[in-house]
């Protein structure tokens, strides 16, 4: 016999956990495993006109006809996008972190923009400035009539849209791996005569290097499974082709969902093979300071009058473009309709009625008499279709994060009691799966598989039918998020002190006492920070909604979307532009006051919070004071 | 009042504990003591709970608690890291264990404030979050913690390990003023033999899973049962072959065989031979200025041979100064070598 740590006698807890897991293997087997699985199966299950199973039509079908110009079109987006992305993230980096450039908190600022507003808000922002009728299109076609109003679209439009979206991670990631270079080395080769420049390319770049590798494989990755900007802007990219193929039916073309199956399975093994390739060269270790004492990395002069110009010149350059598009956005947001419609500041005034209220429509009929639409010029929070949105959003987003969040505190909480165990290594394995498949392929494979009355394990439920479709999405969502909870919830498990768990049980505390109140309280700020996060990302999220397309489960971002596409179809869609701006705006507000949750008010720890307390007390004290003092001045 | 009979622990393959035998009295304070992995801690834990023993048995005042649950042993436990939460304020800190045990609010205040005081926590101190408090007062809140539940026993597990020298030395004397006044039953684990030897009544020290020796600290460090204890306590001079036999020549009676060990203050420079004791020559190599005692490392040939010497600012020896070492058969300490039985 052994010696049993923490021995018990056998009580609930095992039927609890039984249960969990049997919750965890149905969660797995049937929202992860069997739809994938289908989607897979689906190519080598197609038939042919005769009606017989041709198990290599489809790929004969991909060889033989046009299919590989998507494959083609998103590797080469992604290809390009790993090299603007890159020039654009390290220069920003460097510009704010590394070189003493004037004005570098603002210019971070403004670079780091992108972190309130991103998918389809940024998309349509940028569209707003550049598009045919865009701001700077309008302006510049009023100053060159021969300037084409198409110049806005295709290829370089997403590669454009997305260099300046893409480089949040870098402000990030980049940033902190950037401020935590010894400044000490830095030194060191300068003292050995090494220039600025050779100081930057020798000692600096190689310490970066393993996150700038993570950051090109997301960047690849991202370009690969981009989807907002290639369906809005026009680009014949995998994304919109599956999309529309699972739209599609026989009786138009040759068997689409199988194509789209191929499609999102090509997408899942590029992303399994660039995820293998970064996560062995992440175990391969990173380039760690060695030294005891680190000094805080001080910026570098550019001490070449002419490279320091031209640093600041391409610095204010970048600072412009990012800017552009949220400051043209947040002013128009707040312009009347005829000003938002004519894309001039000229005309109409200043309004509140993009974000609330409504206003009428005067035309002039075919007949030539004017009539009047009454309240169809209609701001975000006025508008039934937006406000269904946000609330279609706002709904599913809130279920999907906190779903996340609590299974995988759950999860956690066994990976940690059983870590040791294969089971647990198993639990963490099925929770980070999601992460190898790009998230279309997982919506694909929802739309196809629950599209039938035949899953036993959902009752013979058509989940893809009517209101059902939420339910779907809110699954999808929380699958999506699985990998992230986990990873981010995974490492503040890391910071409970093993002793606590046992201080707790000397106490006198149960498993879920202690749990509840000891474990649960030092994570909390990170579960909500993670909920916050994932929120954030879901609440303005399109690719998921959009492989849905389904009219019950239209978001916030397939709402903004569809602004685009109506907006001036026989007037339709009134005030689209403005709505979109106010949207936009309100999605910077959102994600900004998330941002300040998680990062500012979520990251103090009790001390901390203590002494805020403290404060409001002293504050509150000091205005009773003040009021009685009033009081008594005033009582005769 | 705690008897830990025969106690066996193992791991896989792997035995932590080989037949632990500890017998501890009524408000004595119990040191547990020995390197990293000597199953010191193993042993504080099956007395606790969190380990069941693979076999022997573990009595409180003669009720046998093997089987007890780790909650209704009524042991206190200072951890390591103290194991304060860091979510709750010290109050609610030293609170829990009472909460847990559904006392009524006004008795839960009492109790806490009663121990705060105790332990010389102010109510300023109590509504702070443990993270604003000094390693020092972190300490009281775990003691107080450990103490408000009124258990029959109070374990610290290394409980000065993480702080600083100096915080240590001042902690230690308070520590041990504390437990004079609580007059608890208190077990002591530590892998510092100084702790050991000033704050405990009685010391075991382990080694590799068994108790090589358990004793007041006179009797660990002058009359260490084992070589293990008498290396491990204190610094010590193991004497080589020909010393040894220099001191068989001037008639001390060794066995040259067996491995002979002085400490270090009971070699003398210079001093005038007193009863048996004889003289050897050497000359000082180096010596370590301590402000009250000075450590010379004397060569005597043979080998290098530490002295502590009381710094009485007059009788100071240089380096390369040629002095008589004085050494008394007496004062050694002798072990038959290993496979051979025995000790004087």
């Amino acid at each position: 016999m052994n010696a049993k740590l923490g021995a018990k006698p056998f009580d609930s807890t095992r039927i609890i956990r039984l249960i969990g897991g049997l919750l965890f293997l149905y969660l797995f087997l049937g929202f992860m495993l069997l739809p994938c699985l289908s989607t897979l199966t689906s190519i080598f299950t197609a038939k042919d006109a005769s009606g017989k199973t041709d198990p290599l039509a489809v790929i004969r079908f991909f060889l033989a006809g046009n299919m590989g110009k998507y494959v083609l079109n998103s590797l080469k987006l992604a290809v390009l996008l790993v090299i603007t992305v890159n020039l654009v993230g390290i220069s920003i980096v460097l510009l704010t972190e590394y070189f003493d450039i004037k004005g570098a908190r603002i210019l971070r600022l403004g670079y780091m923009t992108t972190m309130i507003y991103s998918g389809v808000a940024l998309v349509t922002g940028y569209m707003f400035l550049y598009a045919g009728d865009g701001i700077l299109t309008t302006a510049l076609k009023n100053a060159f009539p021969g300037f084409s109003s198409k110049w806005f679209s295709g290829f370089n439009a997403v590669l454009f849209t997305m260099t300046f979206a893409c480089t949040s991670n870098h402000m990030l990631f980049l940033r902190n791996a950037i401020r935590g270079i010894d400044y000490n080395t830095v030194e060191a080769a300068r003292n050995m005569g090494a220039s600025p420049f050779k100081v930057l390319f020798k000692v600096v770049f190689p310490t970066l290097l393993p996150t700038l590798f993570s950051l090109t494989v997301m960047v690849f990755i991202t370009g690969l499974c981009a989807m907002s900007a290639p369906t809005l802007l026009g680009y014949d990219s995998i994304n919109p082709e599956i999309v529309r193929l699972a739209g599609s039916s026989t009786a138009d073309e040759a068997f689409p969902q199988a194509r789209a199956a191929l499609l999102s399975i090509i997408l899942a093994a590029f992303t399994i093979v660039l995820l293998t390739v970064l996560s062995r060269y992440e175990r391969k270790g990173h380039y760690l300071s060695v030294s005891k004492t680190k000094a805080k990395l001080q910026k570098q002069k550019i001490t070449n009058p002419i490279a320091n110009v031209l640093a600041h010149i391409y610095a204010y350059l970048l600072f412009i473009i990012y800017m552009t598009p949220v400051v043209m956005i947040v002013v128009f947001s707040f312009r009347s309709w005829e000003s938002v419609k004519a894309r001039s500041l000229s005309k109409g005034g200043w309004t509140l009625l993009n974000f609330f209220g409504s206003q009428d429509y005067q035309y002039q009929a075919a007949s030539g008499k004017m009539k009047v639409r009454e309240g169809a010029i209609t701001g975000v929070f006025a508008n039934k279709d937006t406000l269904g949105g946000i609330q279609t959003s706002f709904i599913l987003s809130v279920i999907a994060a906190a779903l996340a969040c609590v299974i995988v505190v759950i999860a956690c909480n066994y990976i940690f009691k059983n870590k040791q165990k294969k089971r647990s290594v198993l639990v963490e394995y099925a929770l980070l799966f999601p992460w190898l498949l790009p998230t279309i392929l997982i919506c694909y494979s929802y739309r196809v598989f629950f599209n039938s009355d035949s899953v036993w394990y959902v009752f013979g439920q058509n989940l893809y039918y009517g209101d059902r479709v939420r339910i779907l999405i809110v699954i999808a969502y929380m699958v999506v998020k699985l990998p992230f909870s986990l990873r981010m919830i995974k490492a503040s498990f890391y910071t409970i002190d093993e002793e606590l768990e046992d201080a707790a049980k000397n106490l006198g505390a149960g498993p879920l006492k202690t749990f509840i109140q000891v474990k649960l309280p030092i994570i909390l700020p990170s579960v909500l920070a993670v909920f916050a996060l994932n929120f954030n990302a879901l609440f303005t999220e399109y690719d998921m909604s959009a492989t849905f397309n389904s009219a019950h489960g239209r978001t916030y971002a397939m709402i903004i979307q569809s602004m685009v596409q109506d907006e001036g179809m026989s007037y339709t869609n009134l005030n689209a532009s403005g709505r979109r701006c106010a949207s936009t705006v309100f999605i910077m507000i959102v994600s900004g006051l998330i941002l300040y949750l998680v990062y500012g008010v979520g990251a103090r720890d009790l001390s901390e919070r203590l002494v805020s307390r403290e404060k409001r007390r002293q504050l509150a004290r000091k205005l009773k004071g003040l009021f009685v003092k009033k009081e008594k001045v005033n009582d005769p | 009042m705690i008897q830990m009979k025969d106690i066996v622990v193992k791991f896989d393959d792997f035995t932590a504990l080989h037949k632990i035998n500890v017998q501890v009295n009524e408000g004595e304070f119990f040191t547990f003591l020995g390197p990293s992995g000597c199953g010191k801690t193993t042993t504080l834990r099956t007395l606790t709970g969190f380990i069941t023993p693979t076999e022997g048995r573990v009595f409180v005042r003669d009720r046998d608690i093997t089987d007890v649950p780790i909650e209704k042993r009524n042991i206190g436990i200072v951890f390591q890291s103290y194991a304060l939460f860091p979510t709750m304020t010290v109050y609610d800190n030293i609170a829990f264990g009472l909460k847990i045990k559904k006392l009524k609010k006004p008795e839960i205040d009492q109790k806490v404030r009663t121990i705060a005081k105790k332990v010389d926590l102010s109510d300023e101190q109590l509504a702070k979050a443990v993270s604003q408090l000094s390693g020092g007062q972190q300490q009281r809140v775990a003691i107080a913690r450990a103490l408000v539940t009124e258990p029959d026993i109070i374990c610290l597990d290394e409980p000065l390990s993480n702080l600083d020298a100096k915080l240590r030395v001042q902690l230690r004397e308070e520590l041990k003023k504390m437990q004079r006044e609580f007059g608890i039953t208190s077990i002591y684990v530590t892998h510092d033999q100084e702790e050991a030897l000033t704050l405990s009544d009685r010391i075991a020290v382990f080694n590799k899973g068994v108790i090589e020796q358990i004793g007041t600290p006179n009797d660990i460090y002058n009359h260490s049962a084992t070589e293990f204890v008498c290396n491990f306590i204190g610094d010590i001079n193991r004497l080589s072959d020909q010393v040894v036999r220099r001191l068989i020549d001037g008639g001390a009676k060794l066995d040259p065989k067996w491995h002979h060990y002085i400490r270090l203050e009971r070699v003398h420079v210079n001093e005038t031979p007193k009863g048996g004791a004889q003289t050897l020559r050497g000359r000082v190599e180096s010596r370590e200025y301590y402000g009250l005692y000075i450590k010379y490392y004397i060569d005597l040939g043979s080998q290098i041979i530490k002295v502590m010497e009381r710094n009485d600012g007059v009788h100071i020896y240089d380096p390369g100064e040629t002095v008589q070492v004085n050494i008394d058969p007496g004062d050694l300490m002798s072990y038959a070598p290993a496979g051979e039985e025995g000790q004087s």
